[in-house]
């Protein structure tokens, strides 16, 4: 690692932590200011690349927007550029919500702010809601999807399944779906 | 030893995880199996989550990291959820080429898309459950809260923070005004 690779590291870094402060809800506001700054601006990539990163991104597990940016930084400046991005867009989320913690528990016991949070919890379940429509347009593609989504239901709620043993069984699923699929073809 | 624990919950959380809303099932699962939060601090902090900026799982390990044990605890969290990022997707980063023509992981999320919205949908039933009712009887105060919510976000396209910042506004006028009186 010479000092050019520490030098764009600590550009990745700050650049990430600087789009990092102002994302509200979900990576695609985060996505448009990659473009605008290394698409347009920079001319670091082409807006192919960047779409090809968001779509391997996104199909890894974990934070998609930590994972873009990880992918991002790794094809500017390897392994050393992609945690600096990685931490990068990561630092600020992680210091605000530390301030909203400590705040959180020194108001949390007034009366008052029992009350708002009543509230708000009433509105908790609406927000998911409407989070459970677009990803189920967007996921539950054939009889198939709707019947995993249903039998996760179900096994979830009635049967005491956990959730990550959801996942997994959806995961092994996967897996002979494909294999099927591959011995179909022959 | 509950910071270790932390760091290995949140990996679990991560490496099962895709994205956003995702994450909500396993985050309260895990959060009430382990009795490190109560079903109205899990509501809490998704609505905290949702106002603030950054991406949601690291939003909740943060908060939830640092309400067990303080800044470590949330410190162990973040680098928990964050595995996946850099041993999987760093991995994805290192052969990308390869990566980006395979189809395995988009066959993969083809079946693990639906069994997130299944998971969303039997979160709900429980969210319904301790956020409207008092014991065994509806609230009609909180149901009304939410299905104003429910209306003023799939017909009237609010944003997020405006629905939270109104529902607090009523909750304070509904159940403390009705002390009041």
């Amino acid at each position: 690692m010479n000092r050019n690779n520490v030098k764009q590291g600590i550009q990745l870094f700050l650049f990430f932590a600087k789009i990092g402060c102002f994302t509200f809800g979900g990576g695609w506001s985060i996505l448009a200011q990659m473009e605008q700054e290394f698409v347009d601006k920079r001319k670091m990539i082409t807006k192919e690349e960047l779409l090809d990163i968001v779509s391997v991104g996104k199909s890894v597990p974990g934070i998609m927007i930590t994972n873009i940016s990880m992918i991002f930084g790794y094809q500017v400046a390897g392994w050393f550029g992609g945690l600096c991005s990685l931490f990068g867009i990561a630092s600020p989320a992680v210091v605000i919500l530390a301030a909203v913690t400590l705040c959180y528990q020194a108001v949390r016991d007034n009366q008052w702010v029992q009350y708002a949070l009543t509230g708000i919890r009433c509105a908790v379940a609406p927000i998911i809601i409407s989070a459970v429509i677009s990803l189920g347009r967007a996921g539950l593609k054939d009889a198939f999807c709707v019947a995993v989504c249903l039998a996760t239901f179900v096994l979830c709620s009635f049967l005491g399944f956990s959730n990550i043993g959801a996942v997994l069984t959806g995961l092994a699923v996967a897996l002979i779906r494909m294999e099927v699929k591959k011995h179909g073809a022959h | 030893m509950v910071l270790i624990d932390l760091f290995v919950t949140f990996m679990k959380i991560g490496f099962t995880s895709f994205g956003g809303m995702s994450m909500i099932p396993l985050i309260t699962q895990e959060m009430l199996t382990h009795q490190w939060m109560t079903a109205d601090d899990v509501s809490n902090i998704i609505a905290i989550a949702e106002m603030t900026p950054g991406p949601f799982g690291l939003n909740c390990a943060t908060f939830a990291g640092m309400q067990v044990a303080g800044v470590m605890g949330g410190i162990m969290a973040v680098f928990g959820v964050l595995m996946p990022s850099y041993s999987l997707t760093l991995a994805a980063a290192a052969c990308f080429a390869r990566f980006k023509k395979s189809s395995v992981f988009e066959q993969i999320l083809w079946v693990i898309r639906p069994v997130c919205v299944g998971l969303l949908l039997s979160v709900i039933i429980s969210l319904i459950q301790t956020n409207y009712f008092d014991g065994t009887s509806v609230n009609f105060f909180k149901l009304g809260i939410g299905a104003v919510m429910l209306v003023l976000i799939l017909k009237f396209k609010w944003s997020v923070p405006k629905v939270i910042g109104l529902s607090a506004v009523l909750g304070i006028l509904c159940f403390g005004g009705y002390g009041l009186f």
